[in-house]
């Protein structure tokens, strides 16, 4: 491996992300795992894990980010997702754009410039609708596993429109359907769409710019990118590791901030 | 620098209770302080309050009238305007309307209602209006109290709130040299909701009257909306490193009224809320407030704006895609987030905050 130069941790609702880049800013180690409520033990145990692949991370330059990112006091700096996510993605695609970033509680759109700065965001509001959590409880409902949900729903050939946007009456919703004898994946389908409406809403609210890019563990699930594309008209590109990107932007600018000292 | 010691609310309308006045609740946004101080009235506003039990309102609103109505109808319910005598409900918007045909129509509390309708512009005919919608209200008061101020006495009164609020605005213009964090400087200002204008003006005069010279550090903004709740926002943009340099808040920097000109007291309460700065509720068009916000900016350094509106605000809310895009054109950006008042400051709204001065740079 080489030399790590600055980590980034990206503290979310639903996990956490390390990543550590080398001196060109290349992401040469990650981890990720679910999110510890507690997240300075967490954070330690991320630490140890440093140890056990080789490299000290208490002496290297480091960037938190994510809801949790005041909590890390070992990072020197602390800087919002919004920005991390912009740097990460700019540096992997190596341009500016669209971000859709659906994370598991919260959904942003960031408009990216030239050279990498934020031109304008959007983010969901308090609830869940539009986040990966819409998905995941309705999921549990229908007993389809999560990697699954995508490929199930775009196997369909009918689609039952969901009319609740909040998570816990879609619930309430699907329940009914499948009591009425409704396909299950008809129903998984009509889920994406209300997710991806949602998106949609968020990215007129600031206006698209392609290129559309996306990040964030669900964009992982086929049937975002194919009905995002649908709706907008607009192909998407996505980074190696979409799910990384906040952790590998803070990481990236521990680096700059290291180089600049 | 602290500030020196100011009342409460609570403590404020206790002491001028005990020395015979009266109390009138007024909801926002505009009205004549003077008129009612002329009948030894004290006007204490009522935003909301926030953090209410909405139990008693939200049984009979609809969810989507926003939290200061459903906060005043909640506070009045439970017994949270007693002390007033009376309450006043300017015409602001629909809710606010709404609000007032609830309590003269359903509530029907203990105290008279007053409705103030103000006209949506700044033409003659506007400023007749509004000079008889004061008449009418003189009309009332006297009717209620038995007591009828003579022109002079109104004049006395509408000075003393002149002075009043050029001292609130000399505070604005000097805020950078009076050495008030964002916090302490909204909470003078936001006195003005509640404190007769001879306290404020003694305790202006005393802030005014310091010499520091700590300028705000961090990246100058402008704060813009209805009501900055919860006020620990103001903490936390100091923290996150910027300042708030200018106000376009409705309960803050949009009544920051010039005196009037004329000697007849009724036109010159009108010809005082006619002039003061633009204003959605009052009518005021897009291409002003645009050119309000961007003189606001240029006089302050100030280098983006953050809307801070609360939730279901129609008149703030409608037009604000179309100013922030103009603003953006005109290369001064901004942010929107939308509060309710119940709520403490949420994770989401600091991090909204700090991305967008992350952006300002």
């Amino acid at each position: 491996m080489e030399e790590v130069k600055a980590l980034g941790i990206d503290v979310g609702s639903t996990t956490v992300k390390l990543t550590a880049v080398d001196a060109q800013g290349k992401l040469i180690w990650h981890h990720l795992e679910g999110a510890d409520p507690r997240v300075e033990d967490q954070v330690d145990h991320f630490f140890n894990l440093m140890r056990e692949h080789g490299f000290d991370g208490k002496e290297l330059p480091m960037v938190a980010t994510g809801y949790g990112r005041n909590l890390v006091e070992q990072a020197e700096k602390k800087v919002t997702e919004i920005t991390c996510h912009a740097t990460g993605v700019y540096n992997q695609l190596g341009h500016g754009g669209t971000l859709v970033d659906i994370g598991g509680q919260d959904s942003k759109v960031i408009i990216i410039g030239e050279n990498s700065q934020v031109v304008d965001f959007a983010m969901n509001d308090k609830c869940a609708a539009g986040t990966g959590r819409f998905l995941e409880n309705t999921a549990g409902r229908l007993r389809v596993p999560l990697d699954r949900m995508g490929v199930e729903a775009l196997s369909a050939a009918e689609e039952v429109a969901i009319s609740s946007t909040c998570t816990v009456f879609a619930e309430s919703e699907i329940i009914s359907m499948i009591a009425h004898g409704v396909e299950v994946n008809p129903i998984l389908k009509g889920l994406h769409r209300s997710l991806i409406l949602r998106i949609v809403a968020m990215i007129r609210s600031v206006g698209l710019v392609p290129p559309l890019m996306l990040s964030g563990g669900v964009v992982k699930n086929p049937a975002i990118r194919e009905m995002i594309t649908q709706e907008l008209g607009e192909q998407v590109t996505m980074p190696e590791y979409p799910q990384l990107m906040g952790a590998y932007g803070a990481a990236l600018i521990a680096l700059k901030n290291s180089n600049r000292a | 620098m602290e500030l020196p010691a100011i009342p409460n609310r609570i403590e404020t309308i206790t002491a001028f209770k005990q020395n015979s006045g009266m109390i009138a609740a007024v909801l926002p946004i505009h009205y004549p302080r003077s008129l009612f101080r002329a009948f030894d009235v004290l006007p204490v506003e009522v935003w909301g309050p926030p953090g209410t039990d909405v139990s008693h309102g939200g049984a009979h609103l609809q969810p989507y009238v926003c939290s200061i109505v459903h906060n005043a109808l909640s506070f009045l319910k439970k017994g949270g305007l007693d002390l007033a005598d009376f309450i006043a409900v300017p015409h602001t918007c629909d809710s606010l309307q709404g609000f007032g045909s609830i309590l003269l129509d359903f509530v029907k509390p203990k105290q008279s209602i007053f409705p103030l309708y103000l006209p949506r512009g700044n033409r003659p005919e506007d400023l007749r209006f509004l000079t008889e919608e004061f008449r009418q209200l003189y009309r009332h008061l006297s009717g209620l109290t038995g007591k009828k101020p003579s022109e002079e006495i109104l004049l006395r009164c509408i000075r003393r709130e002149e002075k009043a609020d050029d001292l609130l605005r000399q505070l604005y213009e000097k805020r950078q040299k009076v050495s008030l964090s964002n916090y302490s400087f909204y909470h003078l200002v936001r006195t003005r909701e509640y404190l007769p204008a001879e306290t404020f003006i003694s305790i202006a005069e005393k802030v005014l009257s310091r010499k520091g010279f700590d300028n705000p550090k961090g990246t100058a903004i402008i704060l813009s909306g209805i009501v900055p709740e919860p006020m620990e926002v103001l903490t936390t943009i100091t923290e996150l490193g910027a300042a708030v340099v200018a106000d376009d808040l409705a309960c803050c920097g949009r009544r920051l009224y010039a005196s009037g000109k004329s000697e007849q007291p009724f036109r010159r309460m009108a010809e005082r809320i006619l002039n003061a700065p633009p204003d959605p509720t009052r009518g005021n068009s897009l291409e002003e407030r645009k050119q309000y916000l961007l003189r606001l900016a240029d006089q302050t350094d100030a280098r983006g704006v953050v809307f801070y509106d609360v939730k279901f605000c129609e008149p703030e809310l409608f037009d604000l895609p179309r100013l922030r895009a103009k603003l953006k054109a005109a290369g001064l950006p901004s942010v929107q987030i939308e509060i309710d008042l119940n709520d403490p400051l949420s994770n989401q709204i600091v991090t909204r905050i700090g991305a967008f001065l992350e952006i300002l740079g």
